[in-house]
């Protein structure tokens, strides 16, 4: 009787387990692009994509966008509103895009401030990547811009879904571009909840899903005709580009990946359209 | 603070009344008993209206224009980040006299309360929110002391309505360096629904509390000229440097005169007109018949 009811629990657990939506996004296959490929290819097969694409990146960014991007970037720092003596931590930004502008945004705050200095120096901007060449273009691009000896920048190179960085550490988190090629997004949403404050918040820009009909015909035709042409243009390789736009459509809708940050535990967890949907500003408070 | 929501009128429909109605200018100065009174038109649907608007500015305040948020649409409406950020505001305005309604008073709080400074990044709009609180704050501890018993039987209506103002003003006199800053914030185009809300309610509630219980259209009139009185005043207060201000008080008392006054004017000016009308109507009368007279 026992050894009925013990099989009789595994079954249970083992059927519940498939039925939960969690084990359904953690099943062995994984999307890169529109190709099904295992979970453990995955990580590899973006590492290429970036590691050959990190040489024209921004030209590339630029290009594509129509210098939006920048525009963009600027709009998820000022959601941020940084502040003097913030530990900051940018993950998947390793040219420093979004690090430069939380820098110089803290600069502008403490210039205003007449005894914000020595909180100033406490400021620390965490730049994590998994691609050392996307480090390197960041890094060399502090050089240029006079900061390659600023103690408030620190390049890491680190997964997004296992952070080196320990719990409750950090004010702010932002992700731009980056949470569309990670292997497992549950994982991430739950290493950006792990590591920040109370208090602390999270951000994400991120490609999205545009919806108004004939800007969605438009966008379209962009991105799966324009785009890797471009990139083979431009960069010399089709295939990165086409896994861009690729991956862009595979990712989660505004709505569902709201309800994702949600579950990771964050609270009032909103989403700003821009341009009508081609990209997403997706915002969570850790409490 | 439901109390005061429902007692809450002020549309477009009353101000237009006031405009036409602004002969009957009448305190109802025998009043004593705090009962709550009804604004006119009070119908369960009116009523229901108004909270739903108010409900709605509510919401407004929280939400950006485009973001919509989660965790309220999946019914967790008491939700701690509110409660945080109730506590971060708390915390924020003893800062507010040294660094002004800002972010910078905001920021300080929240490193008080232990809270990491980017929830100010959470606030949609960050100054009018602390000055929003505050005025929030102020109402909330003005019904404590009224509902605790504040010693109003001895005065006069005229007396009543210019002790609870003062008690109001002075709960402002601790950051008047910084109230004119808080003043232009609730001026911008964004907070005026806010503020004008808010500033509606607290005279809403100085009336109820002094004893009003009229009903009638003078319900609207009576508010905004009480409304015109405490603005004044409040103004006025923010250039006072006599000691305790006590011009701001002399002030204020002789703009409840002259309201007082005005209506005895406004009543005297009808009796007159009533006199003239009828001495108008005998005489055109008297000439009617004589005119009839002669043609006969």
């Amino acid at each position: 009787m026992a050894v009925w009811r013990g099989s009789t629990r595994n079954l249970m657990k083992k059927l519940s387990s498939m039925l939960t939506p969690a084990s359904l996004l953690h099943s062995h296959a994984t999307s890169f692009g529109f190709k099904e490929v295992p979970e453990e290819e995955k990580g590899r097969m973006v590492g290429n994509v970036f590691s050959s694409v990190a040489a024209n990146y921004d030209l590339m960014n630029d290009l594509m966008s129509v210098g939006l991007h920048r525009l963009w970037k600027d709009r998820l720092v000022s959601k941020l509103h940084p502040f003097p003596g913030m530990k900051h931590l940018d993950v998947a930004g390793g040219t420093g895009d979004i690090a430069f502008r939380v820098l110089e945004s803290v600069n502008n705050v403490s210039s205003r401030a007449l005894h914000g200095d020595e909180l100033q120096d406490e400021t620390q901007i965490y730049v994590c990547d998994i691609i050392p060449n996307m480090l390197s273009v960041g890094k060399k691009r502090a050089l240029e811009r006079g900061l390659g000896r600023n103690r408030t920048l620190l390049w890491v190179e680190g997964d997004a879904e296992a952070l080196s960085f320990g719990d409750c550490s950090m004010d702010g988190y932002t992700i731009a571009f980056g949470i569309r090629n990670v292997t497992h997004i549950e994982k991430a949403l739950a290493e950006a909840y792990r590591v920040l404050k109370r208090g602390g918040r999270f951000l994400c820009l991120e490609l999205s899903h545009v919806e108004l009909p004939v800007l969605k015909q438009l966008y379209d035709y962009y991105s799966f005709s324009v785009i890797p042409a471009m990139g083979e243009l431009v960069a010399s390789d089709r295939e990165s580009y086409q896994y861009l736009v690729e991956s862009i459509r595979r990712f989660p809708t505004q709505e569902t990946f709201a309800g994702m940050i949600s579950d990771a535990g964050f609270q009032k967890v909103e989403y700003e359209n821009l341009v009508g949907g081609v990209v997403a500003i997706h915002s969570g408070l850790k409490i | 603070m439901l109390r005061s929501a429902t007692r809450v009128a002020f549309n477009p429909v009353g101000i237009r009344l006031l405009a036409s109605q602004c002969s009957f200018l009448r305190f109802s100065s025998d009043a004593h008993s705090p009962t709550p009174p009804l604004p006119p038109h009070q119908d369960p649907s009116h009523q229901q209206q108004q909270e739903s608007s108010a409900s709605a500015a509510g919401e407004h305040k929280e939400e950006e224009s485009s973001g919509k948020t989660h965790s309220e649409r999946r019914g967790r409406v008491q939700s701690d980040y509110q409660t945080e950020q109730l506590r971060v505001l708390q915390a924020a305005l003893p800062h507010v006299v040294k660094l002004g309604w800002s972010e910078r008073a905001l920021i300080s709080g929240a490193r008080d309360v232990g809270v990491s400074p980017s929830i100010v990044g959470t606030f949609a709009r960050k100054e009018a929110a602390l000055v929003e609180y505050f005025m929030d704050d102020c109402l909330q501890r003005l019904i404590d002391i009224i509902d605790s018993g504040v010693d109003l039987s001895n005065l006069i209506l005229s007396g009543r309505l210019a002790k609870l103002i003062q008690i109001r003003l002075e709960m402002q006199a601790p950051y008047i360096s910084k109230w004119p800053q808080a003043l232009s914030i609730q001026a911008q185009p964004m907070n005026i629904p806010t503020s004008f809300k808010q500033r509606a309610l607290l005279i809403d509630e100085i009336w109820h509390a002094s004893g009003d219980q009229s009903t009638d259209i003078d319900w609207y009139v009576k508010r905004t000229v009480l409304g015109g009185i405490y603005s004044t005043s409040e103004v006025y207060m923010v250039t006072d440097h006599s000691p305790e201000f006590r011009d701001t008080w002399s002030f204020l008392d002789r703009r409840i005169k002259d309201a007082f006054d005005l209506q005895k004017s406004v009543q005297e000016a009808t009796y007159l007109a009533e006199a003239v009308g009828a001495g108008m109507g005998t005489s055109l009368q008297g000439f009617m018949k004589r005119v009839f007279q002669g043609s006969s």
